[in-house]
């Protein structure tokens, strides 16, 4: 078993070093959707027993659904609608990104090694990963302009913290319902950032952040 | 069932989008008076949640569902007249979005659970982003683009810190279910170390949400941007939602024993956020932006009573009451200025007195009260929180708050002054309508009544509050 929760954390590592490395808006997405996969599958293979209650499995299929089919596909729609292919000019290249991904691994590493905590099952990599797509989130939502990656960086960060979750605390005080609300919430976020994301396409034919800035002081 | 506060505006909301416009005011009307009854039945009245592990009328939480129901009934009736003077293409979508802002924040204030808490509160994020680029300008887009995207990231760190308060409680291995009142009783058993990084996180995560500087970027954006009525719903009762999340938190550290730490926090986010917002009101432009960095300073006024704690607290509380009257009662007015001038810049409008005298009394009322003169309520919060903050031994901080609260005043005036007797325009482009004079008014007067004669069941929730974590009226 421990293998193959390792593996799936390794490709959720992976996924946030691809997305700090990729400059096309396709590959982007496609990550998101294995990523938003990988996240899913996470606390079944955690505590596989307690997980899979006739609730349990009913929940894990939605947020399947949800985090690797409808938000990816909101997303595609998006794209569609704005027609950009790349991104263009980020603040930091993407070399150098990749690098800022392997520093923050190394980063998590070293807080989850000071934490010192007994996580559930001894799974130190899942606090390792956990960090590392929170930090790689905030980083990509910070160093592109266009703001569909924006929206991606905060699914990531999202999906980080939901990691973060699952690795800290006790699974009894998980109750579906109330996880269900966050799920909900957060599709429902990302279908408002994709309506304002084609109305600022239409307004400014771009939806390039830097057009974003004329309310100052 | 006490659920039925926040699901009968979630579901008003709902429908309102699906109906023909007119239809759709009177559903807004009727419901914001719907809602005002519930609301004043599970104050006053035994009104047991159906799922009592979520929900629950814990006082602080009453206190802020009461001041959004109340403020909401004035601004509903507002909101229908000045759309008839704005020929806005997507009513429906404005109607049915300000009925479920409603019910989120209603959700927010009755929860229960740290998470549905969340919920509640990234849901008023989605639900009020419609009522920001309701007018589909650039530069509306900008401050809603703005507005979800700061406040999802900050309420996402909000919810790391409710993560990491679960988390206390696993390493002090306490097993209670996971409700605010649970953890109250369990406080002083929790891991310290984790409560403080929760609330850290809680504090950056909500105080976003809240407007608390240097997190409030997107809060002046927003403000001017959005309709008036909207602004005046954002500022009086959403603001108020958000710092229920940290006052919540705060209790349980105050319990823990952690009030120190925690107060702390509060004091320096507080006086840091009234020194921000008076240093960029002095030289606003624009008089909408001015009411949002005076909502940021306010703000900062509660955070800093509260960390403060004893007498402040009570002048805390009463602010954050007071606050919402006077606020939502100044966006209204600014509401009527907008119409009239058609221009939110300070130099584009002048002659207030002449062109548009009533306006001008509840705007200038609306600022006597706002700076803190009797006879309106901000007068005893402020002095109480003086007061309070002189008696606990934090003579600097009391010195600060005055400073900047004169910094603050200073600008405040100046703009005021301009706009009601400087240069006289020829004409306006929409006279003043009694209909909307009625709300501002009414809100001012609220505060008024309230400053003298504070009913008796509203002192009790205020004290209930309160108490809990040592705050008094008794120095």
């Amino acid at each position: 078993m421990i293998n193959s929760i390792d593996l799936i954390l390794v490709l959720i590592l992976l996924a946030v070093l691809l997305s700090l490395g990729s400059s096309r808006m396709m590959a982007l997405i496609k990550i998101m959707a294995l990523q938003g996969a990988m996240v899913s599958l996470v606390p079944i293979f955690i505590e596989p027993q307690a997980r899979l209650s006739n609730g349990g499995i009913l929940f894990f299929q939605l947020m399947l659904l949800i985090k690797a089919v409808l938000i990816p596909g909101l997303l595609y729609m998006a794209l569609n609608r704005i027609a950009i292919k790349r991104e263009v000019e980020p603040l930091i290249g993407y070399h150098a990104s990749l690098l800022v991904g392997l520093g923050l691994v190394m980063l998590s590493a070293y807080i989850t090694r000071r934490m010192g905590l007994s996580l559930p099952g001894d799974y130190a990599l899942l606090l390792i990963t956990a960090i590392t797509t929170t930090g790689g989130g905030l980083f990509l939502m910070m160093s592109r302009t266009k703001a569909i990656t924006q929206v991606i960086g905060y699914l990531m960060l999202e999906n980080g913290i939901y990691l973060v979750g699952t690795a800290l605390t006790k699974h009894t005080h998980n109750i579906y319902l109330v996880e269900f609300g966050v799920l909900l919430d957060l599709l429902a976020g990302v279908m408002i950032m994709g309506i304002i994301l084609h109305n600022i396409n239409r307004a400014f034919d771009d939806v390039d952040t830097a057009y974003l800035e004329q309310l100052k002081d | 069932m006490l659920e039925a506060v926040f699901c009968l505006p979630l579901f008003a909301g709902l429908i309102a989008f699906l109906l023909p416009v007119k239809l759709g005011r009177g559903v807004l009307v009727v419901g914001a008076l719907l809602h005002l009854q519930l609301t004043l039945l599970a104050w006053l009245s035994d009104f047991p949640p159906l799922l009592p592990g979520y929900f629950s009328t814990a006082p602080a939480g009453i206190l802020v569902l009461l001041v959004t129901s109340f403020i909401f009934v004035f601004i509903a009736p507002y909101s229908i007249f000045y759309m008839r003077e704005q020929e806005m293409q997507s009513e429906p979508i404005f109607i049915g979005s300000m009925l479920l802002f409603l019910g989120t924040m209603s959700m927010a204030a009755l929860a229960e659970h740290p998470i549905v808490f969340w919920i509640a509160i990234e849901a008023t994020t989605l639900v009020s982003a419609p009522l920001i680029f309701v007018n589909r300008s650039k530069k509306a887009l900008e401050a809603t683009w703005k507005y979800v995207l700061i406040c999802s990231v900050g309420i996402a760190l909000a919810l790391l810190g409710f993560f990491f308060i679960t988390l206390s409680m696993d390493r002090a291995g306490i097993d209670v279910p996971l409700t605010f009142s649970s953890l109250n009783t369990a406080a002083k058993h929790l891991d310290p170390l984790w409560l403080k990084i929760g609330f850290i996180f809680v504090i950056i995560g909500f105080g976003t949400k809240m407007g608390l500087a240097p997190m409030h970027t997107w809060l002046p954006d927003a403000h001017s941007e959005a309709p008036s009525p909207a602004s005046a719903l954002l500022s009086g009762a959403l603001l108020n939602c958000a710092f229920l999340g940290i006052f919540k938190v705060h209790t349980l550290m105050v319990l823990a024993g952690l009030g120190d730490f925690s107060g702390s926090l509060l004091i320096g986010f507080g006086l840091f956020s009234i020194l921000v917002a008076g240093i960029f009101i002095l030289k606003q432009p624009d008089y909408k932006r001015m009411l949002a960095y005076s909502s940021i300073e306010n703000m900062g006024v509660i955070a800093f009573g509260v960390g403060i704690g004893g007498m402040a607290l009570y002048g805390a509380m009463l602010h954050l009451i007071h606050h919402s009257l006077l606020k939502s009662s100044l966006f209204l007015s600014a509401g009527n200025l907008l119409l009239g001038f058609g221009s939110k810049i300070v130099a584009q409008c002048g002659g207030m007195t002449r062109l548009l005298p009533r306006t001008f009394v509840s705007f200038f009322a609306g600022f006597l009260g706002i700076s803190g003169l009797p006879p309106f309520g901000v007068f005893v919060s402020e002095l109480l929180i003086l007061i309070g903050a002189f008696k606990a031994g934090h003579p600097v901080a009391g010195g600060l708050f005055i400073a900047s609260l004169a910094l603050v005043v200073a600008g405040f005036a100046r703009i005021v002054t301009s706009m009601s007797f400087g240069p006289s325009r020829q004409e306006i482009l929409v006279p003043e309508q009694t209909l909307r004079i009625v709300s501002p008014f009414a809100l001012l007067l609220t505060s008024a009544v309230l400053c003298v004669w504070m009913p008796e069941p509203l002192h009790q929730i205020i004290i209930n509050t309160i108490t809990v974590i040592g705050g008094t009226i008794h120095g």
